[in-house]
Parts: C-alpha cells; sequence; structure tokens
C-alpha cells in the first residue's frame, strides 16, 4: 500500500488530474450556458448532460485506482477484462461455451496475478498456454462442429482482455506508473475528440466507410497530429533522465499511442458491423458499454508497454515475485 | 464453412428490463449462480423432507415440458431438483411476474437463482407466448409449468389453464406430466416458511401433441390430457 501524499509526488500526476479536472468543469459551463440559452435542441442538451454525467463517474473509477497504486490498478485492470469479456461473449455468441467463457475469464485472472506478482516469465508464459488450454479445452466434450468458431472467438476474447489489457497492469509496477497510466488514459479520450472535432471540422472523405461511416482521413491525421504532440510534450516531462527522453522515440511513442487507438476503435467497429449492433452494452449512459468506451485502451497497453518495456524496461529495479517469491 | 455468430436474445437491454425479458439468455455467471442455488435446494429437501423421485428415467432429452400440481412455493425447487446435466442447466420455471419480478431485488434472485421467466396472469401477450414456444424450441430448453395458474389455497389440484396448450400444440415438444405430494403440508400458501415434512415426486411418462391443432380446442384438449394424467400419477401415489 502506497502512503498516500506519494500519489501526486510526480508533476505530471498533478497536472494531468488539474487539466482533467478543469475540462469537466469547462464542458459542464458550455452545457450549462447552451441549457440556459435555449441552444440545441432538447435532446441534444439531454445527451450531453448524459455523457458528462457518466464521465464525471467513469474518470474517478479509473482515475482513484492508479492513484492508490499498483494492487488497485491491477484490481481494476482485472474487472475492465472480465466485463469486456462478458460483453464480447454475450455480442458473439460466445458465452453459450461456459466451459471456454470459463478457461477465458481464468485466463484473465492469471495473466493479472502474474501482473501483480510482478513475474514477468510467467506473464510472458501465459499466452501461449492459455491459448493451448483453450485449442483443446472443449475436445473430450468431443462435439467437433463448430470448434473453429469458438476457439477462434476465445482466443481472440482472451489475448485482447486478458493478455492485452494486462500490460496496463504490468506497467503499475513500474515506478513512473502513476503519470504515465494517467497520460495513456488522457490520450486515447483525447485521440477520440481529437479524430471527432477534426473529423468535423476538416473532414471530406470517409476513412473506411463500410466500417465505421462517420470517420473521415482528416479526422485520423488530425487524430494522429494532437495525440502524438500530446504524448510526446508530456512523455518528455514523465520520462526524465531516462532513455525515453529522446524526442524520435517520443513522437515514436506519442504516434503509436494514436494509431493502436484508433485501430482498437475500428476493430470494435469491425465486430459491431459483422454483428450488426449499434453498441456492446448499456451500462454507461449515453456511451453504451464498457468496451464501446474503453476499445483503443485494448490495443495501445500491449503496443505502448513493449516500446517502453525495450526502452527503459517496466518495472526494472523493483521486486519481483512479490507473491511466489521465497 | 459458415460462422453462425448468435448474440444473446437480450442483448442490448437495460439491467432491470433484461432480468424480466423472455428473451434473457444464461451465462457463466447465471449457471454458477444458478448450480449453487440448485445444490442448497437438493441439501434442504434432502435434509428437511426427505425427498424421493420416482420415474426419474422418464425425462427425456430437452426440449420438454414439466407440468405438476401446484400448492406450494416448493414445487417449483423440486421439479428443479429432479433434473441434471443440461436439463437442468437450461430449465426455467414460468413463475407469476406479479410475486417474483415486482422489485429489483425479487427480479435478481427470480433470474439468478430460480432461473424465472415471468409470466403476468391476464396481462400475457400472444407476442409473448410465441416469444416463448420459439425459445422453448430453438434454445432446447425445459420450461417448469404449473397449469392451475395459481397455488391451492385448500391442497386440492384444481382445473388446468389452457395456455400451456400454446407452447406444445401441434410441435414434437412433450409434456412430462408430474404429480408432487406434501408440498401443501410442508409449505402452504399460508406460511411464511416450510415446515419438514415427506416429499414424493412421481415423473410420469412424456406426452405428445404434435398432432394436436394449435388453436384454442387444441389448447383445451392438451390442458384436459395433462390434468387427466396428473389426477392419475396423483392417485397412483395416494
Amino acid at each position: 500500500m502506497t502512503v498516500p501524499w506519494r500519489a501526486f509526488e510526480h508533476p505530471v500526476t498533478v497536472g494531468i488530474l488539474a487539466a482533467t479536472l478543469g475540462v469537466l468543469l469547462l464542458a459542464a459551463a458550455v452545457i450549462g450556458v447552451l441549457s440556459v440559452t435555449g441552444r440545441g435542441t432538447p435532446a441534444f442538451r439531454r445527451e450531453l448532460w448524459l455523457r458528462l454525467g457518466s464521465w464525471a463517474v467513469l474518470l474517478p473509477m479509473i482515475i482513484i485506482p492508479i492513484l492508490l497504486g499498483r494492487e488497485w490498478t491491477i484490481a481494476a485492470v482485472t474487472l475492465l477484462g472480465l466485463a469486456c469479456l462478458r460483453e464480447y461473449d454475450r455480442a458473439t455468441g460466445l458465452f453459450r461455451e461456459y466451459l471456454l467463457t470459463a478457461v477465458v475469464a481464468i485466463g484473465i485472472l492469471a495473466a493479472n496475478f502474474a501482473a501483480l506478482d510482478h513475474w514477468y516469465h510467467l506473464f510472458v508464459a501465459l499466452w501461449p498456454l492459455t491459448v493451448g488450454v483453450i485449442s483443446v479445452a472443449t475436445i473430450p466434450q468431443d462435439k467437433p462442429a463448430g470448434y473453429i468458431q469458438r476457439t477462434a472467438l476465445a482466443t481472440s476474447a482472451y489475448m485482447l482482455f486478458g493478455a492485452g489489457l494486462a500490460h496496463l497492469g504490468f506497467m503499475a509496477n513500474d515506478p513512473l506508473a502513476r503519470p504515465l497510466l494517467l497520460l495513456l488514459v488522457l490520450a486515447v479520450g483525447l485521440n477520440d475528440v481529437a479524430a471527432f472535432t477534426t473529423g468535423k471540422l476538416f473532414g471530406k472523405r470517409k476513412l473506411l466507410p463500410a466500417t465505421s461511416p462517420n470517420k473521415t482521413i482528416a479526422g485520423a491525421l488530425g487524430a494522429l497530429i494532437c495525440t502524438t504532440a500530446l504524448v510526446a510534450f508530456v512523455g518528455n516531462r514523465v520520462f526524465v533522465g531516462t532513455p525515453m527522453e529522446n524526442w524520435f522515440l517520443l513522437i515514436l511513442f506519442g504516434a503509436l499511442v494514436s494509431i493502436a487507438g484508433q485501430f482498437g476503435d475500428l476493430m470494435l467497429s469491425s465486430i459491431k458491423r459483422d454483428l450488426a449492433i449499434k453498441d456492446m452494452g448499456t451500462i454507461i449512459p449515453g456511451h453504451g458499454g464498457v468496451l464501446d468506451r474503453f476499445n483503443s485502451l485494448l490495443l495501445v497497453a500491449p503496443a505502448t508497454f513493449h516500446l517502453l518495456h525495450y526502452v527503459i524496461g517496466i518495472g526494472d529495479g523493483q521486486p519481483v515475485r512479490v507473491i511466489t517469491g521465497p | 464453412m459458415t460462422w453462425q455468430l448468435k448474440p444473446a436474445r437480450d442483448l442490448g437491454l437495460p439491467a432491470q428490463e433484461r432480468l424480466r425479458s423472455h428473451g434473457r439468455e444464461a451465462g457463466l455467471g447465471s449457471v454458477v449462480v444458478h448450480g449453487a442455488w440448485r445444490a442448497l435446494v437438493r441439501a434442504h429437501l434432502a435434509l428437511l423432507h426427505r425427498y424421493e423421485v420416482t420415474g426419474q428415467e422418464n425425462l427425456p432429452e430437452p426440449p420438454f415440458v414439466m407440468v405438476a400440481n401446484h400448492s406450494s412455493h416448493l414445487d417449483a425447487l423440486c421439479l428443479g431438483a429432479a433434473l441434471h446435466g443440461p436439463a437442468a442447466r437450461h430449465a426455467h420455471a414460468l413463475a407469476a411476474g406479479d410475486t417474483f419480478f415486482t422489485s429489483g431485488a425479487t427480479s435478481l434472485f427470480a433470474a439468478y437463482a430460480l432461473n424465472a421467466l415471468p409470466v403476468w396472469r391476464k396481462r400475457t401477450r400472444a407476442k409473448e407466448l410465441e416469444t416463448l414456444r420459439t425459445r422453448l424450441i430453438e434454445d432446447e430448453l425445459v420450461y417448469i409449468l404449473f397449469p392451475e395458474g395459481t397455488r391451492s389455497r385448500d391442497g386440492s389440484m384444481g382445473a388446468f389453464q389452457p395456455g400451456l396448450g400454446a407452447f406444445v400444440a401441434g410441435s414434437a415438444v412433450p409434456v412430462v406430466p408430474c404429480h408432487l405430494q406434501g408440498a401443501f403440508a410442508a409449505w402452504p400458501a399460508t406460511r411464511s416458511w416450510p415446515r419438514p415434512g415427506k416429499l414424493r415426486l412421481r415423473i410420469g411418462a412424456p406426452l405428445s401433441f404434435a398432432e394436436t391443432a394449435q388453436d384454442r380446442a387444441g389448447w383445451v384438449e392438451v390442458a384436459a390430457r395433462c390434468e387427466a394424467e396428473v389426477r392419475a400419477l396423483g392417485g397412483k401415489a395416494a
């Protein structure tokens, strides 16, 4: 458990918290002005208030575990992974395969346990081993019909919501975890806003109209520029004194956040189009399901983790195997 | 190769609405909770009621409908406890909506522990009956149904309502008649909690209504035959 004031010792943590609070207050003020002056339709204003209300609940649920420390962060990532699995399995029909759903759920718990234990070798070993278990789990049922479909669905669920997302939790083992994780969460949020805004302002040509009819090439490029700039700028203050304090690497890091974030979004759009559904769930008013909100993080987590791990070594110098060790 | 991606029938419904939906499909969480509840019920029935089941060999593979006399809240628990394997996991008690689905807490209990689907007395629409019938066949379910419509207030069996016919008339889905003895003495409608007492369930041979017309006359015929079979099982038990 962390001493409370240490949560705020990094200036970037304080800066991101202040900026987030400022943006929320500004948004409330703007929507308030719209409401008082009667601009926009009542339905539009109601939608804006609904979205703001959801953010006002979601942001503390994201930020507080990060501030509380690695155990809380990993617990929150585990719950997020399980919530994503639930939405995905109900949307794709995988939920009817109780055994495979259980194997994937245990796989998610195991990947996050390895993160909690800070045991990188187990963390990495679990990916192929869990996929192996998924591949053989239903063979004893002697039911080859549908084998490829259910195994493929379960494998992709595990790789996205277990192995992939657990990288976020593993990052919590690093001394820079708080500013880094807050930066990633802020950046993927900004990535969506930047794509929407620049798309509205400059967008003419559709990006992938069959996959996501509202996205434009201008929006994608606008998001790439804005997010890369923000991540590189803030990252320069996060990674002071490390090999990541290098503009080429920082720009690469920022571009990776934006590109992986946008592909995460498009990946979920592809899933929803294939299933002919609008949202993955209804749990977050104004947003849809948990996956509709957190899709961008699914690919950002492993992509950024491995860049940072290669350059600075995530969690290096920190105690390892804190649970299973001697 | 064609992939068959079949989203949950209740996808997109808000939580409260989903609990009451006839399209509610159980996932891993529901199956685990329902399984734990069944184990508790079995232990309760064995310890306090020396529960005895005969005719279990008459149970076919799902889908099928179980019908029985109704005098106690123990009835649905007893019929559910007689099922095993996929039949137990896919069994839905059709429960009175105005008793079990009135508040969030009772709806949660009814949906997750009992795996019940609501039936609204005198308010169930034709479309809802059609949904229940379709699900019974397509999802290979088991419905536990008490065609008297309400618990007997004196322990004697009442007339079966014809609504049962809507599920099975003109289909290959069989009806399994059952008779439960001892439930009225153990937990009548006038008591808040059950008291110990012997319970005996007799499961009869399945009845087919594949040739019965799917109309009002057919429904009445289904109800009459099922009622006669349950009464006969009760007579044998006595």
